[in-house]
C-alpha cells in the first residue's frame, strides 16, 4: 500500500511540475518563430519578383534527398559543373532514408530552424511544412529579371526565361501551385507514372490488341481468359489501389480532393460506381491488385500468370522476365499508356520527386539555393543522365533533344533496355499528367481510398452496394478525424 | 525455504525407475531445446539466406529457402559501398563510451535504491519507473531542442549522454542486488569498508551476468539506434552503422532499398558482435559459485 | 533507520541518473503534458505562430475516436497474453538450458543468435511464413504455415491477407511478439539463474528432488526478482506495442481488407505524426501513461506478495 502511495505521490510531483512550468510555455514557441520582415523569406510573395540577386558572398546549402549512392554519384559530379559557374556556393548533401524520413526529419528541424535548404518532397510534405510558413514561394524567383553575375565572367537573370519556363513539362511544373493558393512551392526534379507493361509476346501470337480503354480491357482481359485455362491466370495486375482509385477519379472527372474548404470530396455516386465496377471484375477473376494478391503483381506478370501489368514507369526492369540461360528473354514485354475513361482526354498521373526551398534568415542563401536548384531541374544534361541513372523521367521536354538521351530512346526494346521504352512512353504521353490538391492530411484521403478498394473489391456479399456505401462514408470519416 | 525439504514418500521414490525417466527427461530437455533453438534461429538463417540472393529474387512473392544463385558479391559490395570501415569505427566508439559511462551511472544508481536508506527512495524509483510508461515517440522533437540549445549537434556527446540512463537497466540491477543479503553490507560497514570498495568486492562480481547482459543489450542499442543518430549526426564524421547501410544501398532505379545487399552488410557488422559475446560468454556461464547470494 | 549520511550519500550516487533524467526524459514529459492541454495544438502550426487555447479538448478527441476502443483492446489482449507466454517459455527454455552438461555452450550461444540478427530480417521471416499469394479463383501460394498444416490434412487458413479474420490476425502476432521477446527475457532469466548459488541444486539433488519440482521449488522462488523485472517491464513494453504490427502489415495495421483493425494506442500517436498533430498525439500518451500505470501497480502490488528478495 505504501508503495502504491508512493507511486502515486510520484505522478502528482510530475504533473505538478508540469503546471509551474506551463505558465510561461507560450513564450518558447514564439522565441524561435522567425523573426518577420528581416528576411527575403518571409515578405509577402511578389509575382513580379524580386529585385534581390545573389551578390556571390560565401555561403553554404544543405540538401536533404533520398538518393542511392550511384544517383548521389551522378548528382555530386554536377555540383562541381555548378561550382565551376558559382565557386562560394558549396552544396552539402545528405542522404536521408524514405521520402518519409525526410519529412520526420525536417518536422523536427523546423520548430528550431534548422531546417535545410532545399529538400526532396511530395506535395503533402510541403503543405505541412507551410503550417509553419517555413516553405519559399518560387514566384518571386521566377518571375525576377535581376541578374546575377557567374565566375566565368557571364551573367544570367535569376529567374526562369521564357524558354526554360515553356521546356517544362506542364503537368510537372503545375504540380508545384496544387497548395489551394496559385502560389508555386516546389520544382519537379524527377518524376515517373504509371504505364500499361503488358506481355507483346502473347498479345500478338493470340492477336489481342492493346486496349486503351476500360471497356476494352474488360474484353481483352475475358478473352484472355479463355485463351488461358490456367486456374492461376489473372489477366490484369494492378500495383497501386490508391493510384487506380484518384486515376480514375481525374479520369471520370469526378471530385476526389480539394485544398481548399471541404477537403474530402470523393464519396460520390461515380466514384462508387467505378468501385463497384472493379469489384465486380475482381470477381469475376479480371484482375488484382498488390494488396489483394499478397505479392508484387510484376511477379505473376513475369511468371507469365498474367498478361498485363499496371505499374510505376520507373519500375520497368522489375516487370521484365528473368532471362534464360542463353540470355534470351522468354517472353517481349510491351509498355503503353494506361487505360482511359475518355482516350480523347487521357489522365495519367505524376510520381516522383520535387524539391522545395526553405526560408532562411540569410537570404543570400535562400537565392544560392534557388540557384541551384534552377540549375538542377533547368540543365538538360543532369536530366539526361539523372533519368539514364535512376529510371525516372526528365522533367524537361528538350531532353529528348539530349544526344545521349537521344540515343538512350532509341535503344529502347521490351527486353534489355526496357528502362528506355519507359521512358519514351512516359514521354510521349508528357500531355496526359494530372495532379492532386495537396494540403495537410492529403496523404490519409490516399491512404484511405486505397483500403476502399481493398475492402471492397475482394467482398462477396450479397448487398455489395451497401458495402460501398459504408466504406465510403467510414473512409471520409476517418479523413475528417484524422486531418482536422 | 521450507519448500526444499520433501516428504518421506518422495524420497522413496526415487530409485531405479526414476533413473529411466531422468534419462527420457533428459532426451525432452534436449528436444525442446533444440526446436526452441530452430524456431529462434530461424530469422539468423533468413537474415544469411536474404543475403546471398539477387534482388529479383529477393522480391519473390513465393521465397526460396537457398539462394538460386549464390551472390557473395552482395558481400564485397556491402563492404565497399557503405565506407563500413569509418561507420564501424564511430560505431564502436559510441558503443563502448556509452556502455561503459551507462554501466557507471546504472550500478550507483542501482546501489542507492537496493541498499541505501533514505527519505523518499519510494517516490523516486515509482517516478523513475513512471518515466517508462509514457511512448517516448513524443520526447524527439523536445530532445532535439535540447541538444540544440547545448550546441551539441553533429558531435558524439549528442549519440552518447542523452540515452545513458537507463531505468529499464537500473531496476534490473536492483533487483539483482536485492538478492544479496543485506547482512554483507551491514559486516562490510563495521570492518570499515568503504561504499566502494564493498560494490567493487563484493556486489559487481555477485552481479556480474546481469551485468554482462546490460553491456550486451546497450551494446546491441548503439548498434541499432537509427532515428535519433539519423536526427542529431548524420554528417560522415559520426555517422553510425545503421544510418550508413539504410542510405547505401538503393537499386539500379534509385528508389528501392536493395535489401539483399543490405542484409549482407547488416550481416557483416553483426560479426564482432558476435565475437564480443563469444568472449563474453564464458563470464556468463561462469556463473557466480561462491557463496554469499541467497534466495 | 534512516541516518543522515546516508540521506546525502545516496542523493549522490543517483545525481548523474537524475540530471541525465531530468533534462533528455521529464522535461520532454513536461513538454508532452503541456502540449496534450493545448486544444488542437500542431506543432508545426505553432512554430507559424498560431495559438491555442487551454482545455482538454484533445483528450475528448482521442477518447471520441470511433477507433479508440479497438486501439485499445488490441493493445490489451495483446498485453495479456503475450506476456505471460513468453516468461514462461524463457522460464522453461533458460531452466533447460542451465540444466544440461554438453551442448550447453553452443546451445547458449545459439539463442543469443537473435540479438544480432537484424529487426528487418525478423519482420520479413514473418510476411514470408504467413502470406498466401491468391487470385479469387485460387490459392497460388499457401506460405511455409500453411504448408505444414496441410502435411497434417488441415485446411490452409488465411492468416494475413485480404478476407482474413481478426483471431487468425490475432493468432499471428501473438506467436510474433513472443517469438520477438523471447532472446530478451532468455538472458535476463538465464543471467538470473547463472546468479543463485549452487548449493540449493546441490541440497536438491541430495534429496533426489524431481526437476519439475527443482524448476518450481527452488528455481522460481529463487528467480522470482527477475521474473517479476521481466513480467513488468513486459507489460510496460507491450502496451507499447506498435513496430512488430507494422512489421507483419505494414502501415495499414491489419490486413488490406480491414485497415487499422489491429491499430493500438502507440500506432494511434503514430497516425498522427504526419500532420504534426502533437496535441492529440500528447493526450494519448497521456491516457496510455494512465493505464499502463494502473497496470504497473497492480504488477508491483502482486509482486510485492509473491516476491523474494
Amino acid at each position: 500500500m505504501k508503495k502504491l502511495l508512493a507511486l502515486f505521490l510520484a505522478v502528482v510531483m510530475v504533473l505538478s511540475l508540469a503546471a509551474c512550468s506551463s505558465g510561461n510555455n507560450d513564450a518558447t514557441p514564439a522565441a524561435s518563430t522567425p523573426q518577420s520582415g528581416s528576411t527575403a523569406a518571409t515578405q509577402p510573395a511578389d509575382p513580379k519578383g524580386t529585385t534581390a540577386t545573389y551578390d556571390g558572398s560565401k555561403v553554404t546549402i544543405r540538401f536533404y534527398h533520398t538518393m542511392g549512392s550511384n544517383l548521389k554519384a551522378v548528382l555530386d559530379t554536377y555540383i562541381e559543373e555548378f561550382n565551376k559557374i558559382y565557386p562560394n556556393i558549396t552544396v552539402e548533401t545528405t542522404t536521408i532514408g524514405s521520402y518519409d524520413d525526410v519529412r520526420n526529419q525536417i518536422g523536427t528541424e523546423i520548430p528550431v530552424g534548422n531546417q535545410p535548404n532545399i529538400a526532396y518532397c511530395y506535395p503533402d510534405h510541403v503543405a505541412m511544412y507551410n503550417l509553419a510558413g517555413a516553405v519559399q514561394t518560387l514566384d518571386e524567383f521566377i518571375n525576377s529579371t535581376s541578374t546575377v553575375q557567374r565566375a566565368d565572367g557571364t551573367t544570367e537573370i535569376l529567374g526562369l526565361t521564357a524558354e526554360q519556363k515553356a521546356d517544362f513539362i506542364e503537368g510537372y511544373y503545375k504540380e508545384g501551385q496544387q497548395f489551394g493558393d496559385g502560389l508555386m512551392y516546389t520544382l519537379p526534379f524527377s518524376k515517373s507514372t504509371e504505364v500499361l507493361y503488358y506481355n507483346k509476346t502473347f498479345f500478338e501470337a493470340n492477336n489481342l490488341s492493346v486496349p486503351t480503354t476500360w471497356e476494352e480491357l474488360e474484353a481483352v482481359a475475358k478473352k484472355i481468359l479463355e485463351i488461358d485455362s490456367n486456374p492461376e491466370c489473372v489477366p490484369l495486375g494492378y500495383d497501386s489501389e490508391a493510384n487506380w482509385f484518384i486515376t480514375l477519379c481525374e479520369q471520370y472527372d469526378s471530385p476526389y480532393t480539394s485544398a481548399v474548404g471541404d477537403h474530402f470530396l470523393f464519396d460520390n455516386e461515380t466514384n462508387r460506381n467505378f468501385v463497384k465496377m472493379l469489384h465486380d471484375w475482381y470477381q469475376d477473376g479480371l484482375l488484382t491488385t498488390q494488396g489483394l494478391l499478397g505479392g508484387y503483381t510484376s511477379n505473376i506478370f513475369k511468371e507469365q500468370k498474367s498478361y498485363m501489368s499496371i505499374g510505376s514507369s520507373a519500375g520497368a526492369t522489375y516487370q521484365r522476365p528473368d532471362p534464360a540461360a542463353d540470355g534470351q528473354y522468354p517472353f517481349e514485354v510491351g509498355i503503353a499508356t494506361i487505360p482511359q475513361v475518355d482516350p480523347a482526354n487521357p489522365k495519367v498521373i505524376s510520381q516522383g520527386p520535387s524539391v522545395c526551398i526553405f526560408k532562411k534568415d540569410n537570404e543570400q542563401e535562400v537565392l544560392a539555393s534557388w540557384l541551384f536548384v534552377k540549375y538542377l531541374t533547368t540543365s538538360v544534361d543532369f536530366q539526361a543522365e539523372f533519368s539514364m541513372a535512376s529510371g525516372y523521367v526528365p522533367v524537361l521536354k528538350s531532353v529528348a533533344e539530349n544526344e545521349e538521351y537521344a540515343k538512350f530512346l532509341a535503344s529502347a526494346d521490351g527486353g534489355k533496355y526496357i528502362s528506355a521504352l519507359s521512358a519514351k512512353i512516359c514521354l510521349e504521353q508528357k500531355d496526359y499528367y494530372y495532379t492532386s490538391p495537396a494540403f495537410n492530411g492529403s496523404s490519409e484521403a490516399r491512404s484511405q481510398v486505397g483500403a476502399i478498394l481493398t475492402k471492397c473489391m475482394p467482398d462477396t456479399s450479397s448487398d455489395i452496394e451497401a458495402v460501398i456505401a459504408d466504406a465510403f462514408k467510414e473512409a471520409v470519416e476517418e479523413c475528417q478525424y484524422q486531418a482536422r | 525455504m521450507a519448500s526444499v525439504t520433501m516428504k518421506e514418500q518422495d524420497m522413496r521414490s526415487v530409485t531405479a525407475r526414476s533413473r529411466a525417466g531422468s534419462v527420457l527427461a533428459k532426451g525432452m530437455t534436449y528436444l525442446f531445446l533444440m526446436v526452441m533453438a530452430l524456431i529462434v534461429l530461424f530469422p539468423f538463417y533468413w537474415m544469411i539466406n536474404s543475403s546471398l540472393k539477387t534482388l529479383a529474387e529477393y522480391r519473390l512473392s513465393v521465397p526460396t529457402f537457398w539462394p538460386k544463385t549464390v551472390i557473395w558479391s552482395n558481400y564485397a559490395e556491402a563492404f565497399t559501398t557503405a565506407r563500413l570501415g569509418q561507420l564501424f569505427l564511430n560505431t564502436l566508439l559510441v558503443g563502448v563510451v556509452s556502455t561503459l559511462l551507462s554501466l557507471v551511472i546504472t550500478v550507483l544508481s542501482a546501489f542507492a535504491f537496493a541498499r541505501l536508506e533514505f527519505k523518499g527512495k519510494n517516490v523516486m524509483f515509482g517516478a523513475l519507473l513512471a518515466t517508462m510508461m509514457i511512448p517516448g515517440e513524443l520526447f524527439t522533437i523536445t530532445n532535439y531542442r535540447t541538444v540544440n540549445d547545448f550546441g551539441w549537434l553533429n558531435t558524439y556527446t549528442v549519440l552518447i549522454v542523452p540515452f545513458l540512463v537507463s531505468v529499464c537497466y537500473i531496476y534490473l540491477l536492483r533487483q539483482n542486488f536485492l538478492q544479496i543479503p543485506n547482512e554483507l553490507y551491514l559486516a562490510a560497514k563495521v570492518d570499515g569498508t568503504s561504499d566502494f570498495k564493498y560494490l567493487w568486492t563484493v556486489m559487481i562480481p555477485l552481479s556480474l551476468p546481469t551485468l554482462i547482459s546490460i553491456t550486451i543489450l546497450k551494446m546491441m542499442g548503439a548498434w541499432n539506434s537509427y532515428i535519433w543518430p539519423r536526427l542529431v549526426a548524420n554528417d560522415a564524421a559520426h555517422q553510425m552503422v545503421t544510418n550508413g547501410l539504410r542510405n547505401a544501398f538503393k537499386d539500379a532505379a534509385g528508389d528501392q532499398t536493395n535489401y539483399p545487399v543490405q542484409m549482407a552488410a547488416v550481416a557483416l557488422v553483426s560479426f564482432p558482435l558476435f565475437l564480443v559475446y563469444i568472449f563474453l560468454r564464458k563470464y556468463i556461464m561462469k556463473g557466480v559459485s561462491r557463496s554469499g547470494i541467497k534466495g | 533507520m534512516v541516518d543522515s549520511k546516508q540521506q546525502w550519500k545516496a542523493w549522490i550516487y543517483l545525481a548523474p541518473a537524475i540530471v541525465l533524467l531530468l533534462v533528455f526524459t521529464v522535461w520532454p514529459i513536461i513538454n508532452t503534458v503541456i502540449m496534450a492541454f493545448q486544444n488542437d495544438y500542431n506543432a508545426m502550426a505553432a512554430v507559424g505562430g498560431q495559438t491555442f487555447t487551454i482545455g482538454i479538448e484533445n483528450f475528448k478527441r482521442a477518447v471520441e475516436y470511433r477507433n479508440f476502443l479497438t486501439c485499445l483492446k488490441n493493445t490489451a489482449l495483446l498485453c495479456v497474453i503475450t506476456v505471460p507466454a513468453s516468461t514462461l517459455l524463457a522460464l522453461l527454455i533458460s531452466a533447460a538450458l542451465n540444466s544440461i552438461g554438453p551442448l550447453k555452450k553452443a546451445l547458449t550461444t545459439v539463442f543469443f543468435l537473435p540479438y544480432v540478427t537484424n529487426s528487418i530480417a525478423i519482420g520479413m521471416v514473418f510476411a514470408a511464413m504467413f502470406n498466401m499469394v491468391r487470385t479469387v479463383r485460387v490459392v497460388q501460394t499457401a506460405g511455409i504455415i500453411n504448408n505444414v498444416i496441410m502435411f497434417f490434412g488441415g485446411e490452409p487458413i488465411n492468416w494475413i491477407n485480404a478476407g482474413s479474420t481478426y483471431w487468425a490476425n490475432m493468432t499471428v502476432m501473438i506467436i510474433y511478439i513472443i517469438w520477438n521477446a523471447l532472446p530478451f527475457k532468455i538472458l535476463i532469466l538465464l543471467g538470473g539463474m547463472q546468479s543463485i548459488n549452487k548449493q540449493y541444486y546441490d541440497a536438491a539433488k541430495v534429496d533426489g528432488s524431481s526437476r519439475s519440482r527443482i524448476l518450481w521449488r527452488i528455481t522460481v522462488p529463487l528467480l522470482s526478482p527477475m521474473i517479476a523485472y521481466v513480467v513488468i517491464t513486459g507489460f510496460i513494453g507491450g502496451f507499447k506495442e506498435y513496430t512488430s504490427i507494422v512489421g507483419v502489415f505494414g502501415e495499414t495495421m491489419g490486413p488490406v481488407s480491414d485497415k487499422g483493425r489491429l491499430n493500438t494506442m502507440v500506432g494511434y500517436i503514430y497516425d498522427t505524426l504526419p500532420r504534426s498533430d502533437y496535441g492529440r498525439a500528447s493526450a494519448a500518451a497521456l491516457i496510455l501513461f494512465g493505464i499502463i500505470l494502473v497496470v504497473t501497480l497492480i504488477n508491483l502490488w502482486v509482486s510485492k506478495k509473491r516476491v523474494h528478495y
